[in-house]
């Protein structure tokens, strides 16, 4: 890999040339891929316009160009079996896309004039709207209650903050987006000093002199942002309650932490969270206590940074780096009866983690598992070149080495000590999807005693740990626990 | 039996060799043991890196006796709780000491365990998989634990209206077959699991035997070695003698129409399905209507443009005609932004599949579905887990990544005449079934 200039976070954007970032992993293989990062994203939609980000990137991934309709673009893209994808984060908006050498001409021009000459016609921005609309209101709202508590967690951990609104944005701040706003995000937003480009696979030799020529179209540099000011810290116990008539019920809690890649705790934590509960992963303790032994859901799983589409994916994505990072444990849904047993197991793994860090023998064993893993995550090109990415915006090392060199110095002390002085459990936000939410807020307010009944004989030391499960205390009053009708959810 | 199938290198993709190029673009090795278990060894570009695919032949289809739907997926679930050498703690031991990446799925046909990790842990990995295909044992207290890991899985699932919607399409299209149920099961029948301990163990001792198993490692792998590796460890692993009766569905009786009545507000969806046959890579039937699926319903299509592009009246659109051991269903999913659209986007699906039947599709229109289909599976190989995911669906069908080869040949000599011909036996009103959604009004 040549990363022909490093990328320094947005703080230090100004300092840099306006030159756009190219990093390129040339092979052999007849699949060429690209990955198109600029780096703004929601955090810098307007307050009354959440989602401006969002729609500008599907109007330019999902919409026609000056000279060719949406309907011409998929035409032409067909027999190539191509597709552009576009998603926005907070902090960066990723445009990626993937040709088979044979049509890399073909490809690369429908490609950068989607990017650099947008036709803006009215009807793709109605489509476009519709469908985030529905997104929010159906797919999220209506039709996926773990995806929808997750999404919530992550608004309300940020309440009050620009990273406290939905990618997608708002039912009624999508209405309010007009074609001029989103020119105006585009121009103000989409520039070479913001601009980072990947490319991997056997492309022609000049191809990347091509791609520099071709995106100094867009203006040199960004128009200024508002300055970063740090989220406010979550305090005390809070619940925010999603009435829905469903089957389940969901759990999402978590906070902010202050530990992003190249934090000298970082690797620390990334050991902790794989023994406690790495993404889709059996083995860890959330997953081996909830789901193994007790049977209570499908999974338990736990994470130090923003994980996004958790149902869908078993890898994290690359191209979500922020400048604030969160804590978060999911629970899958859960049957009503055991919710608030479910949610003080939670609860008792994770104060258990910090009371009494991990053991030598996990310590080693998780150190020597994420130290391997890691290798899996960028099995494919778009995700080495997103990963190099993110790294470059974190000002560390490529990632696998930084992992696995910061790993080899790591110590059971320095991991016991980076759980202590980042994870707590005394200030917490905690969403839950459930119906009959007046029922469990009651039953929560009142540290109702929940005691677990089973289909099977269990051990005497699980039974002895859920006696004292089934009253575990936590502290909530009546104004920590609010109810929603989730049809105000991101409307 | 060992054949090895040379890479066969040329040009471009859609030209170049005076014989046409195979779609699958690895040399792999297949190899049968005296045993009936069969390895498919695939090297590929991506180094460091090994992707193991087991895939056994028994999915909800084998689920012949009533009230045991669901059942194939459950004993997925059985298979990560240990043997008397590896209990489950010290499987998990031993799959995170590789830093491995390890999961399982079941579908209609076949049930397949997959493992991706670094190329040194390739024998380990081979012999903790050979321990618990060989030596599973679990009690009935974990039996009935898991069985509610299972029910946890249904409820998760359960939010989505279009799983409630495949449901029921299935349900109401078939009669006899088992296919009537999904992979998931009925909801009665995922309650009472926990009461089907000795059910459980007689399914394992019926499906998981060698004749019934096909190994795939595909990635950094040397094909020598695995297969030493694979005698070493699986060699003993006795053959079985149970052949399911899997009922066959009698012909289509007439046309059928089901309705959900969704409990929430949500948007309505239309499926409109057809008997299709079962899979084959001899005959055009099956490789037609996967033409016609694309002709008709993807991206590029009048209809898409129609309806999702021109009109707004749908926000998804996709027809699906998945390879499957038996005859399954073609059929043409449309989520519609209003109730009111909804019989309108029923109706212009119909038309678009009499369409077919009444006038020849275009040449050029015909060639570039084709195009589509082999730079899209290209695409799709782009790393080793890619790779043995690919081949596992096939092998589940013909134990061979020969099949792949032989069903894109099918794509290729597939002519308009050919497309009206299987859309008029097909899309009989006859064997129609449609199935609608709607939710409570809301916003």
């Amino acid at each position: 890999m040549k990363l022909r200039t490093a990328l320094l976070g947005l703080s230090a954007a100004a300092m840099l040339n306006a030159q756009p970032k190219i990093i390129e992993m040339p092979s052999d293989s007849p699949l060429i891929t690209f990955r198109v990062v600029f780096q703004t994203g929601a955090a810098a939609d307007p307050e009354d316009k959440p989602g401006l980000a969002n729609l500008t990137a599907s109007l330019l991934a999902q919409g026609g160009t000056r000279a060719l309709t949406y309907k011409q673009i998929l035409d032409a893209m067909f027999p190539m079996a191509t597709t552009v994808s576009g998603r926005v984060d907070k902090e960066m908006t990723v445009f990626s896309g993937t040709t088979h050498v044979d049509n890399l001409e073909a490809f690369y021009k429908l490609f950068q004039s989607m990017l650099l000459d947008p036709g803006w016609r009215e009807e793709d921005l109605t489509r476009l709207r519709d469908d985030a609309v529905n997104y929010l209101r159906v797919s999220l709202r209506g039709n996926n209650d773990e995806e929808l508590g997750k999404e919530v967690l992550y608004n309300e951990i940020y309440a009050g903050h620009p990273y406290g609104r939905h990618n997608a944005g708002a039912v009624s701040g999508l209405k309010k987006i007009s074609m001029e706003d989103i020119k105006s995000f585009y121009s103000a937003n989409y520039a070479q000093e913001n601009l980072t480009i990947g490319i991997a696979g056997h492309y022609p030799a000049g191809f990347v002199s091509r791609l520099r020529t071709d995106f100094a179209k867009l203006p040199a540099r960004a128009a200024s942002r508002a300055a970063w000011r740090d989220p406010s810290p979550v305090k005390g116990l809070r619940v925010t309650m999603i009435e829905k008539d469903t089957r389940g019920v969901a759990i999402s809690l978590g906070f902010p932490i202050d530990v992003r890649r190249g934090d000298p705790d970082f690797p620390a934590l990334l050991v902790a969270q794989a023994c406690f509960g790495q993404h889709r992963t059996s083995g860890g303790r959330l997953f081996s206590r909830l789901r193994e032994a007790r049977g209570l859901n499908y999974g338990d799983y736990a994470y130090v940074e923003y994980f996004p589409n958790g149902m869908f994916r078993f890898e994290p994505e690359p191209n979500l780096a922020r400048r604030s990072q969160i804590f978060q444990i999911w629970i899958r849904p859960v049957e009503p009866a055991t919710a608030h047993f479910a949610l003080r197991a939670a609860l008792f793994e994770f104060d258990k983690l910090i009371r009494e860090g991990l053991s030598q023998a996990e310590f080693d064993r998780w150190r020597n598992f994420v130290s391997k893993n890691v290798n899996l995550l960028m099995r494919t090109k778009s995700a080495d070149l997103g990963y190099a990415i993110d790294s470059a915006y974190y000002g560390i090392p490529a990632y696998r080495e930084y992992v696995q060199k910061s790993l080899a110095g790591l110590t059971l002390e320095a991991v016991n000590a980076a759980i202590r002085r980042h994870l707590q459990s005394r200030n917490l936000q905690i969403v839950i999807v459930a119906k009959d939410c007046k029922r469990l807020r009651q039953s929560l307010l009142s540290n109702q005693v929940s005691p677990m009944a089973y289909n099977s004989p269990k051990p005497a030391a699980l039974l002895d740990e859920d006696k004292i499960i089934e009253r575990y205390k936590i502290e909530l009053t009546p104004s920590s626990v609010r109810i929603v009708e989730v049809d105000s959810v991101f409307e | 039996m060992r054949v090895l199938i040379p890479l066969l290198l040329c040009g471009a993709l859609l030209s170049g060799c005076a014989s046409r190029k195979k779609i699958f673009p690895y040399a792999y090795e297949q190899h049968d043991f005296p045993n009936g278990l069969r390895l498919i060894t695939v090297p590929t570009d991506y180094p460091g890196v090994v992707a193991l695919y087991i895939v056994v032949q028994a999915g909800s289809r084998n689920e012949v006796e009533p009230g045991k739907s669901g059942f194939a997926h459950l004993f997925e679930h059985m298979m990560f709780r240990g043997t008397p050498d590896y209990p489950p703690e010290k499987y998990e031991a031993v799959l995170k000491d590789a830093g491995a990446s390890s999961n399982a799925y079941t579908t209609d046909d076949h049930t397949a365990y997959h493992t991706t990790f670094s190329k040194e842990d390739l024998e380990r990995i081979l012999s903790l998989e050979a321990d618990r295909f060989q030596h599973l044992e679990y009690s009935e207290a974990v039996f009935r634990t898991e069985a509610l890991a299972v029910l946890g899985e249904y409820n998760k699932n359960s939010a989505q209206p279009v799983e409630k919607l495949y449901e029921v399409l299935r349900d109401t299209a078939f009669d006899r077959h088992t296919y009537k149920h999904t992979t998931m099961g009925f909801l009665k029948d995922i309650q009472d699991m926990p009461n089907h301990f000795e059910y459980s163990r007689q399914f394992f001792d019926r499906y998981y035997r060698p004749e019934y198993t096909t190994i795939i490692a595909a990635g950094d792998v040397d094909r020598a070695r695995t297969r030493a590796l694979v005698e070493k460890y699986w060699g003993g692993w006795k053959r079985g003698s149970y052949r399911a009766e899997v009922p066959q569905e009698p012909p289509p009786s007439g046309a059928r129409t089901n309705h959900v009545q969704w409990p929430t507000p949500t948007l309505p969806w239309v499926a409109v399905a057809f008997r299709g046959p079962a899979y084959t890579d001899d005959q055009p039937d099956q490789a037609a209507l996967d033409l016609i699926s694309f002709l008709g319903f993807s991206p590029s299509s009048e209809l898409y443009h129609k309806l999702y592009i021109e009109e707004q009246k749908v926000d998804s659109l996709e027809a699906e005609n998945p390879d499957r051991v038996d005859p399954n269903l073609f059929t043409v999913y449309a989520r519609v932004k209003k109730d009111s659209d909804l019989a309108y986007v029923q109706d212009q699906i119909l038309a678009t599949l009499s369409g077919f039947r009444e006038k020849p599709v275009e040449k050029e229109r015909l060639e570039a579905v084709k195009s589509h289909l082999r730079y899209s599976f290209a695409l799709s190989l782009n790393n080793s887990q890619a790779v043995a995911a690919t081949l596992a669906r096939y092998v589940a069908l013909r134990r061979t990544p020969e099949t792949i080869n032989l069903l894109y040949d099918q794509y290729a000599r597939i002519t308009p005449g050919d497309i009206q011909r299987v859309a008029s036996r097909y899309f009989a009103e006859n064997g129609r079934v449609i199935v609608t959604l709607r939710g409570e009004s809301g916003k």
